[in-house]
């Protein structure tokens, strides 16, 4: 009721996450590939008040530094735009370190060409972020003694930040590694290496300055079996210094492929604890989930105290903590799904048409992947540049014990609606002198106890400091009798 | 306790279901499992019906196919009463697997997969034993046939106690139908591909294990593979129909990246029983409220 305020919680905005997520690449199967190369991807640096928190970078692969510095992978974000087998991966490069230092390796599905790899725009997954980030939505009661006269929303105003040498490919052919591609995309010099067998890659990686973490071999070795290929991307320090970015921004791969996976295993090669991925899928049918894990949704809709406007980052930093104890650690969660035509609330207004191409989707033009008719859903919000991208953010905690495998995933036609979304509301603080006025001041003792509890259930914070920090009220609390009373009656403010 | 092993089977099945609903994340709505529930149960008195009025098209009541049946089992002394329409507790289980195992957000589309199931034991028969397994034929039908039902195959997870709970009463009701085989071969030989595949790549235990220990991949092999009126008679049918079963899921899997890959295995392999029952000769299962297996 009154206003509705919606505080997000993005990515970008907060320490949350700073571990962004770290897992590993993308998976294709090189043959049975048609001729299709739509996609675009791109790879977004997170922003620069992530990078200073700490010095933890995150990718799909691992990273091989050429200097000698310590580099783990902590988190990570990657959009996957995908539509039948065509997809477009962008990898947000949250990278914290000298940029000459910068390099990785990731496994890929087929062999990618240089049209097929891009530079994104350093905004787009801010935006996508922005858009799905799990979200407090704050309620103002009405004064008890006045009847309801109006509703309003006010959508918080997110910040929108907006050829090898002849004797190089001889030593190459004798370690078995072929440099299928090599090109230079914006500020990465790229190649795309293919392997007859890990030793010979992990040599030449070596041999080529890339620092390889321990135990990398056994691990490139199911890759190099499945005939995946290996991007591996460096800094070109002119470049660099040419694009103006402070920055690495986020690379785009466009390819086709029936793999629908993300290889993580790689990633936890230099990560020395839990690793976070948040993967944001685009589809023109609906939800996405994984396939060989389960995937469970965040808690969602529950009321809390409304201190935690100033904590919110803490609570869901907490909260999340809990559920993945909770659940055993082994599962992905589900943070949104929504039709990205609309939000309710908004946390960010929905992406135009540039920006949703921007994030990979290539069939916007293409009316067959238009949602099938039959299952359409009610849309509290009207606009619509695009009503056929549904956007799914699964957020990943994993360890090398409790995810063994790949992450598996699958679209589905699943159309339903789902958000993190977090209630408070803030009681009535005028004077209520009116007998319905009194019983609501009487009512808030139970409610803010409610609040409490559900807070604690939560994120397991100390009931105890929760109390003390609960507003005081100067009433006698109702009797439980009356308690149910007043939330039946028709003029509560709960009802 | 129960003396029909469908019996055993129904309440394991809704046991899962409510375990599922309470402790899973699951897209499940009461409402639809109800329309599966009630369009199964009327789609099997209305084919019932029709078939007794056209015996070509079923044979639930042939005379022919109850004279097979024959009671042989020392613990059941007295025989049981005849039930009005003794096939109506399997409808249900093919209700209940279908509940388990697809999603949607529409109630047409669990009719649609239902009335699917059923119809395919009547009309799409062989020598009076129908070829495709109902519940399986009716996720088929309904992906293909609609665009808004979905297989969740990770909805179970993996690795947890529920292991244990499948296996335990999958055993229960395997014993009691003596259909086992079927569910360790195509186990014993899903796993012993997958090891290969494993240790070829390089991949450590751990992941062979988490493919294996998949909820979604048990509950396939302990209640759906080995419904005892679809697949072969004889056991050495079964065991041959059961390792192509677990080849061609291991090569949708990994070769084609089905994440559903068993169930479209089951029904693409459902017809070669035929073959099998035609080459080795065995009496056919009938589900009898006293006698459970039946090997005359």
């Amino acid at each position: 009721m009154s206003f509705e305020l919606v505080v997000p919680l993005t990515l970008s905005s907060s320490r949350y996450l700073l571990p962004l997520y770290s897992f590993t690449p993308l998976p294709l199967y090189p043959p049975t590939m048609k001729l299709l190369r739509i996609l675009l991807i791109s790879l977004l640096i997170l922003s620069a008040s992530l990078c200073v928190a700490s010095g933890a970078w995150a990718f799909c692969g691992f990273y091989v530094a050429k200097a000698d510095a310590r580099l783990y992978n902590q988190a990570s974000q990657v959009a996957i735009a995908r539509s039948g087998n065509k997809t477009v991966l962008t990898m947000a490069n949250d990278y914290q370190g000298e940029v000459k230092d910068f390099a990785i390796v990731v496994p890929v599905p087929v062999v990618l060409k240089k049209e097929q790899v891009e530079v994104g725009k350093p905004t787009i997954l801010e935006r996508l972020d922005a858009f799905s980030a799990p979200r407090l939505v704050e309620y103002f009661d009405p004064d008890p003694c006045t009847p309801l006269v109006y509703e309003r929303m006010m959508p918080a105003a997110p910040t929108m930040s907006a050829g090898a040498r002849k004797d190089e490919a001889a030593r190459s052919q004798n370690l078995g590694v072929t440099i299928e591609e090599k090109f230079t995309v914006g500020e990465y010099d790229i190649l795309i290496l293919s392997a007859k067998e890990s030793g010979g890659l992990e040599t030449w990686l070596r041999q080529n300055g890339y620092r390889i973490p321990q135990g990398a071999r056994q691990l490139l070795r199911p890759y190099i079996r499945q005939q995946m290929k290996f991007f591996v991307a460096k800094v070109n320090l002119n470049e660099f210094e040419k694009s103006g970015y402070q920055n690495l921004r986020p690379i785009r791969m466009t390819y086709e492929s029936p793999r629908f996976m993300l290889p993580i295993r790689l990633g936890m090669v230099n990560a020395q604890k839990e690793q976070d991925l948040i993967v944001y899928i685009l589809s023109p049918e609906g939800q996405a989930e994984v396939t060989n894990y389960r995937t469970v949704k965040v808690p969602s809709g529950n009321e809390i105290p409304t201190f935690v406007k100033d904590e919110f980052k803490d609570f869901y930093k907490s909260m999340f903590q809990t559920s993945y104890d909770r659940e055993g650690r082994n599962v992905a969660f589900l943070e949104y799904a929504w039709d990205m035509a609309n939000c309710d609330p908004c946390s960010a207004t929905p992406l135009n048409r540039e920006e949703l191409k921007e994030a990979g989707v290539f069939w916007l033009d293409n009316p067959e992947t238009s949602p099938s008719s039959g299952r359409l859903i009610p849309r509290p919000f009207p606009i619509a540049p695009s009503s056929n991208v549904f956007i799914t953010r699964l957020h990943i905690r994993y360890t090398r014990d409790k995810f063994p495998e790949d992450l598996m995933f699958q679209t589905t036609t699943n159309r339903e609606l789902f958000q993190g979304r977090y209630v408070m509301r803030h009681p009535f603080t005028g004077d209520a002198s009116c007998s319905a006025g009194k019983q609501y001041r009487r009512s808030l003792p139970r409610r803010f106890e409610q609040e409490a509890q559900t807070l604690a259930r939560l994120t397991g914070w100390d009931i105890q400091t929760i109390r003390r920090k609960l507003p005081k009220i100067q009433a006698q609390a109702l009797t439980w009798w009356e308690w149910v009373w007043f939330t039946l009656s028709p003029s509560s403010p709960l009802s | 306790m129960f003396r029909d092993a469908r019996s055993y089977q129904m309440l394991f099945l809704c046991l899962f279901l409510v375990l599922g609903i309470a402790t899973r994340d699951w897209t499940l709505h009461p409402g639809i499992i109800l329309v599966a529930i009630a369009t199964c149960l009327v789609t099997q008195w209305a084919a019932l019906v029709v078939s007794s009025q056209f015996p070509i098209l079923g044979s639930q009541f042939n005379p022919a196919t109850q004279t097979i049946a024959t009671p042989a089992t020392p613990d059941s002394p007295t025989p049981s009463p005849p039930h009005p329409f003794p096939s109506l507790p399997s409808a249900l289980i093919t209700a209940l697997g279908l509940s388990l195992l697809l999603r949607t957000d529409h109630c047409s589309t669990m009719m649609v997969a239902a009335i699917a199931a059923i119809a395919s034991k009547f009309l799409l028969r062989f020598r009076g034993k129908h070829i495709f397994n109902p519940a399986n034929f009716g996720i088929v039908a309904a992906i293909g046939l609609t665009h808004d039902a979905w297989v969740s195959p990770g909805q179970w997870g993996e690795g947890s106690w529920y292991i244990l709970l499948f296996l335990a009463t999958g055993g229960l009701v395997l014993q009691k139908v003596g259909r086992w085989d079927t569910t360790v071969t195509f186990l014993g030989s899903y796993a012993c591909l997958e090891a290969v595949r494993n240790l070829w790549l390089g991949w450590t235990w751990d992941v062979w294990l988490h493919r294996l220990t998949s909820g979604s991949l048990l509950l396939f092999a302990l209640f759906m593979i080995t419904d005892p009126r679809t697949i072969p008679n004889a056991r050495t049918s079964r065991i041959l129909w059961a390792v192509a079963i677990a080849l061609l899921t291991f090569i949708l899997r990994n070769i084609f990246f089905l994440p559903t890959a068993v169930f479209w295995a089951l029904f693409a392999l459902a017809p070669l029983s035929i073959l099998l029952d035609l080459l080795w000769e065995a009496p056919r299962f009938e589900w009898k409220a006293r006698e459970l297996r039946v090997e005359s």
